[in-house]
């Protein structure tokens, strides 16, 4: 039993001081235990840094625009184009804007239900801060202040293919009803370069773990592309909104639009911007 | 405008958690009819009276509350008598977890007097899967799948007080408690943690919320003296990962491959006569399941503040 691995005890072994010092710092709604009642903990959140850090440094080479667009008050949705087959992008956003935004607060990412069923998996996600999508759960963390992140093309945009990179696909609307009904502006987030990390040659109908499919990559690991990470700013909702308008559909879809189209133009800045897939 | 006097009757009185509540009440000032079916318990005190009531026997339970009840004597009925063990089963069970509920909402219906009707409800009799919320709140679903007879029997009471809900004079409030955790309370996981070797699922590690039987007699309390109705989830202190739940009952962490958890425990409950059910804990033993107390602390201004003392 004394040989287990705890958490802590790996937190230590594989991350820097200076980001185990920043996940000792982040908000945490501490129900007792030293987790928050969705199970996220510091010692998951240092862990989290730990293992994705080589990743957003060195192989990913991450660079950031805009992160002082994050409210340092109050809840807030981040939505993000998802792309890249694997979900790098979320780990890699989540890692930025713990590591980054101020205040320290661990962005909280919604993972889709078939995560919730991978064994180890969806517990290191859990302890780093992510949630299951669920309504309910979006109005726990909203109504407590937290940051979330979403993607609205869900497992439509992570499985795109090749030729429809950077095209937001099918903007589902959930997150416009909850930043309406919660007051929260929504802050757009591109991610460059995550779409062409993994081009996917085919998907097997074979669910496992829920999961819908079964991806069939190019390439046996993510290319290191260099990620480009921009921070839009905040599309505002309280004022032009009333939390009664969350029932009004062409309110919501209005709203869901108007995060889409600054997302696209993000999108389309960043690579404009951009020198190169891997510069 | 509800009057604050009249005695509050209180099923499962020779329960740990019945004696606790017993004492509570007696303490805000209330008078207590306790009936139980064992010897009592209880210490002799000028406001309260006992009266050992089977309740799986409808007739007797009629003809030993006839009385007080027609009288007007009591004013409130807290319901929280239940077989804790899912050992209990069949007929005889099932009067008691479900056959005594219907019978005490239709005495209350037809007793002018009794004003307040509470029953003390169940968490486990929310659904627990990948894709509920983590924290549960009251209008999640419940399980009406069927599962062993513990689960449907508890699903089966709290709906029926749902039922009665504005359909009968008296206020109804149901509390759907998080488990109680102790000896002698029908605590599924002080069973599981009292052995040398804790088994769970590998690779899950879900939140897990428990409460202290202070907590669970300050929650009744307040919707004893609340004029409150309605359905409202009683988290508990602790909200704690499964790991360390077994770490702080000294247990002995084994993680095995989910299949195998079932035939294990079933085999132990079979031959050692222990009353930890996996089938009832299976899906806590993989999603996060912890209530979400809002709307108690919002109405009826109960906030968990007991911890559970560890061993």
């Amino acid at each position: 039993m004394g040989l287990r691995p705890t958490t802590a005890g790996l937190a230590r072994w594989v991350t820097p001081r200076d980001l185990r010092q920043r996940a000792r710092s982040v908000h945490l709604d501490d129900a007792g235990h030293g987790h928050d009642r969705f199970g996220m903990s510091r010692d998951g959140v240092a862990l989290g840094l730990g293992l994705s850090a080589p990743l957003y440094d060195r192989w990913f080479r991450v660079t950031r625009s805009g992160v002082e667009h994050i409210p340092a008050e109050g809840g807030v949705i981040l939505a993000a184009n998802h792309s890249g087959t694997l979900p790098f992008d979320g780990l890699m956003i989540w890692h930025d804007v713990t590591r980054h935004a101020e205040p320290p607060r661990a962005v909280r990412v919604v993972l889709d239900h078939f995560v919730n069923l991978l064994p180890w998996v969806n517990t290191f996600f859990t302890r780093g801060g992510a949630f299951g999508g669920s309504r309910g759960n979006m109005h726990t963390l909203l109504e407590a202040g937290e940051r979330v992140l979403v993607f609205p093309e869900g497992v439509a945009g992570i499985g795109k293919p090749f030729h429809r990179r950077y095209r937001l696909q099918r903007w589902t609307e959930g997150h416009a009803e909850m930043a309406i009904r919660h007051q929260v502006p929504v802050v757009p987030v591109a991610v460059i370069g995550a779409e062409e990390q993994m081009p996917q040659l085919a998907r097997l109908p074979v669910p496992a773990f829920g999961s819908p499919y079964l991806p069939v990559p190019a390439v046996p690991v993510p290319l290191p592309v260099r990620y480009h990470i921009h921070y839009g700013a905040p599309v505002p909702v309280a004022g032009r909104y009333s939390p009664d308008e969350a029932d009004n559909p062409d309110a919501v879809e209005f709203l869901a639009l108007e995060v889409r189209d600054r997302v696209q133009a993000l999108i389309d800045r960043g690579l404009a911007e951009r020198q190169g897939v891997f510069a | 405008m509800i009057p604050a006097e009249g005695a509050v009757l209180v099923t499962g009185a020779t329960t740990p958690l019945g004696q606790a509540l017993v004492q509570a009440l007696l303490a805000a000032g209330r008078e207590v009819l306790a009936i139980g079916r064992e010897e009592a318990g209880l210490e002799a005190h000028p406001r309260l009276r006992y009266l050992p009531v089977d309740l799986t026997h409808p007739r007797a339970v009629r003809r030993r509350l006839h009385g007080a009840l027609r009288a007007g004597l009591v004013h409130t009925i807290v319901h929280g008598a239940v077989h804790r063990s899912p050992r209990s089963q069949g007929e005889r069970a099932h009067q008691l977890n479900v056959g005594a509920t219907r019978l005490l909402l239709r005495l209350a219906h037809e007793s002018a007097g009794v004003h307040r009707f509470v029953f003390l409800s169940h968490g486990a009799v929310y659904r627990v899967d990948a894709r509920v919320p983590d924290i549960i709140a009251e209008d999640n679903p419940v399980m009406l799948d069927g599962g062993p007879q513990w689960v449907r029997d508890r699903v089966e009471a709290d709906v029926a007080v749902q039922a009665a809900l504005g359909t009968i004079d008296a206020q109804v409030v149901v509390l759907r408690l998080a488990e109680v955790f102790g000896a002698e309370l029908g605590s599924q996981l002080h069973d599981y943690v009292s052995d040398r070797v804790c088994i769970r699922p590998m690779g899950y590690d879900p939140m897990i919320n428990l409460l202290s039987v202070p907590d669970a007699v300050a929650a009744t309390v307040a919707a004893v003296q609340r004029p409150v109705e309605g359905i409202f989830n009683v988290p508990g202190y602790d909200s704690l990962p499964l790991t360390r739940l077994i770490r702080l009952g000294r247990c002995r962490d084994l993680p095995m491959p989910g299949p195998l958890l079932g035939p294990l425990y079933a085999a132990r409950r079979r031959l050692l006569g222990r009353d930890f059910d996996y089938r009832l804990n299976r899906w806590r033993f993989h999603f996060n399941g912890v209530l979400d107390g809002r709307r108690a602390r919002r109405e009826l201004g109960y906030e968990p503040g007991n911890p559970l003392l560890w061993r």
